[in-house]
């Protein structure tokens, strides 16, 4: 358990920058997730923390101490790979007590701290077993294992759960999870899947270009990004982002490609300003009071209906979690809470404040 | 569909099979040639039509496994071939791992110079390995011949061994980094047991090349250190008489080798299939 600060980093691959001066607090014991799109620099940053590769300039400090020039065994961190990375010629047993038993401990310390760790994980059975005797899941938990062992300061996970099929994938985020309740041990997860990142994380870091976005906890990731590429990324189904202007009355909003959307509150802009304007799909409701709207495709996921609107040539996503009696064609009439708008500087893509 | 196919598939599987049967028969042609003539009195060696009823003789196999020195210079090809071996592999080995963890552009330029060594003609290396050879006063010593053996087998045993430590992921140097392994441990106890198959095809290759090799022998080798190849070169000459001696003689050079691939015969088969089905 410890606290991990990095200050500054930046990485460059010959003439390639690719991290640029960021900048992240971790308490002890938080569950830190880095997201981002492919190519964000989220595993780079992952590796950096790892020893994995050098940083070009800045700092890491794990536990108050500067560990950027230190080897990854120094470091005093445990990682789990996204292929596992589990060793092919050696049980699971052995896989679990080898970084042990490069630090020399007794084969009694070895056999009682993977025993510990097999019972945490139910893996007491496979100890024998060779990592190709184990299905997808049960390497994990071995890779898991490894880094149990290990009792690190920090544990760092690399897209842990991307090679397993969508159902392991939920029960092995919650196992997780649960885990880091049991360790209450620092971790910082890397992952593209933004739902993955939303359940799991105490702290999210949204990063793309090798630049940190935003950093903060799910829900205010949720309701309050930072810019128009968190608003995106968190989300699923993702924001919608209408172009347009508010409209002179201060509470409707003047589609960039005609129609209007009214509010039942002033949204918090300058008459007149151009905006992107977001709304979140599960805050779009019909009411006949509302602004005029076709439906276009209904998608029911069983839980909830998917709907696409067509809003004067605009396409505007509504989730509902009621079972509606509506069809692909119908005219309908959306409302949006004004107070659940999110508003963005069409330039700088930040978010507006409110004026 | 696959009713109406099936008759032309099996007809293909055989046509197939018996063009493989006629090759195979036409490579082992001149070893069975070999075996029959060590077999023959001299006189029957060599009549036409070829005789194969005739009366089998072990006389020159004896001849040759207890006069003539061939165990002596068995003895030479043995300790040529161990010794190119056990430099060869390690080596090569470590090149070949250093070389599959640089990134491909640096690596790309030595594979290819290492490739142009293995096109250089032999017979060019031979003149100045004997030259050098002459000026350390190291012509018929072990370690002349074993080293120019070592040199020119090298790009192919860094070739062969690169290909293998490329089919095994980088991460495990990293798990095994984490683990705390230094760069040397990572290697050793983590890579290396991954890499057996393809050690063991590479030594096999190595080993074939050491003991059969003939023309770095017969320049650098005089009568203290000469390798079998030459010594049996010598058997026959142009004096038919000897050749069921010579014959009988190339039998026995086979043997050792025959016996290795048998030992390693299940590694050579995982070797050589070794990346061709992701596991």
């Amino acid at each position: 358990m410890a606290p991990l600060t990095i200050q500054q980093a930046t990485k460059s691959f010959g003439g390639l920058q690719v991290l640029h001066g960021i900048d992240i607090d971790m308490n002890d014991g938080e569950f830190v997730v880095l997201v981002g799109p492919s190519g964000c620099g989220k595993s780079t940053l992952l590796r950096l923390i790892a020893g994995l590769e050098d940083i070009t300039t800045g700092e890491i400090r794990i536990d108050g101490k500067g560990v950027s020039r230190l080897h990854p065994k120094d470091r005093d961190i445990a990682m789990v790979f996204q292929s596992y990375a589990l060793y092919p010629h050696m049980t699971v047993a052995e896989n679990m007590g080898f970084s042990l038993r490069m630090r020399g401990e007794s084969a009694e310390v070895q056999r009682r701290k993977v025993e510990d760790a097999a019972n945490i994980l139910d893996l007491g059975p496979l100890l024998d077993r060779y990592p190709r005797q184990l299905s997808g899941g049960q390497r994990q938990r071995v890779a898991m294992g490894r880094a149990i062992v290990r009792d690190p300061k920090v544990f760092l996970f690399d897209e842990p759960l991307s090679n397993l099929d969508a159902k392991l994938r939920v029960q092995m985020r919650s196992e997780i999870r649960s885990l880091h309740k049991a360790l209450k041990t620092t971790i910082v997860y890397v992952t593209h899947d933004q739902i993955e990142a939303m359940t799991m994380a105490d702290k999210i870091v949204v990063m793309r270009g090798g630049h940190v976005e935003q950093i903060g906890s799910p829900m205010t990731l949720y309701d309050a990004p930072a810019n128009v590429f968190v608003a995106g990324f968190i989300g699923s189904p993702a924001m919608n982002l209408l172009t347009g202007r508010i409209g002179a009355d201060g509470r409707s909003f003047e589609l960039a490609g005609g129609g209007t959307i009214r509010f039942d509150a002033p949204l918090g802009a300058a008459a007149g300003r151009e905006v992107i304007l977001g709304i979140r799909p599960e805050d779009v409701t019909l009411a006949e009071d509302g602004s005029p709207a076709t439906i276009k495709l209904i998608e029911p996921t069983g839980a909830d209906l998917h709907v696409n609107l067509d809003v004067s040539g605009t396409e505007v996503t509504a989730v509902f979690h009621e079972r509606l009696s509506i069809e692909e064609g119908q005219a309908v009439a959306l409302a949006v809470p004004a107070e659940r708008v999110h508003l963005f500087d069409p330039e700088t893509e930040a978010r507006i404040a409110g004026d | 569909m696959s009713a109406q196919s099936h008759p032309g598939r099996q007809r293909t599987t055989w046509l197939i099979f018996i063009g493989l049967c006629l090759f195979t028969f036409v490579n082992l042609m001149p070893l069975l040639w070999a075996v029959l003539t060590s077999l023959k009195d001299p006189r029957d060696a060599f009549t036409i039509p070829p005789t194969l009823i005739f009366e089998p003789t072990l006389k020159y196999h004896i001849e040759v496994w207890t006069e003539n020195d061939f165990v002596f210079y068995l003895m030479n090809s043995l300790i040529v071939s161990a010794g190119t071996v056990f430099i060869s592999v390690p080596a090569g080995s470590l090149a070949a791992y250093a070389i599959s963890r640089i990134p491909r552009r640096s690596a790309g330029p030595i594979l290819s110079a290492l490739f142009t060594i293995r096109m250089f003609p032999h017979m060019l290396l031979a003149i100045p390995f004997f030259v050098m050879g002459t000026f350390l006063d190291m012509i018929d010593t072990y370690p002349l011949l074993i080293l120019a053996l070592v040199a020119i087998n090298q790009p192919f045993t860094i070739w062969l061994m690169h290909g293998f430590f490329l089919e095994i992921p980088r991460d495990l140097d990293e798990a095994a980094a984490i683990d705390g392994c230094s760069n040397w441990q990572a290697f050793r106890i983590v890579i290396l047991p991954l890499a057996k198959p393809g050690m063991t095809v590479a030594a096999l290759f190595s080993l074939l090349l050491s003991y059969n090799e003939f023309l770095f022998a017969l320049v650098l080798t005089g009568t203290d250190t000469k390798t079998l190849p030459v010594a049996i070169a010598a058997f026959g000459g142009e004096d038919i008489s000897s050749w069921s001696l010579s014959a009988a003689g190339a039998i026995g050079i086979m043997l050792p080798i025959v016996v290795v691939m048998l030992l390693l015969q299940r590694h050579l088969v995982r070797g050589l299939t070794a990346g061709a089905v992701k596991g």
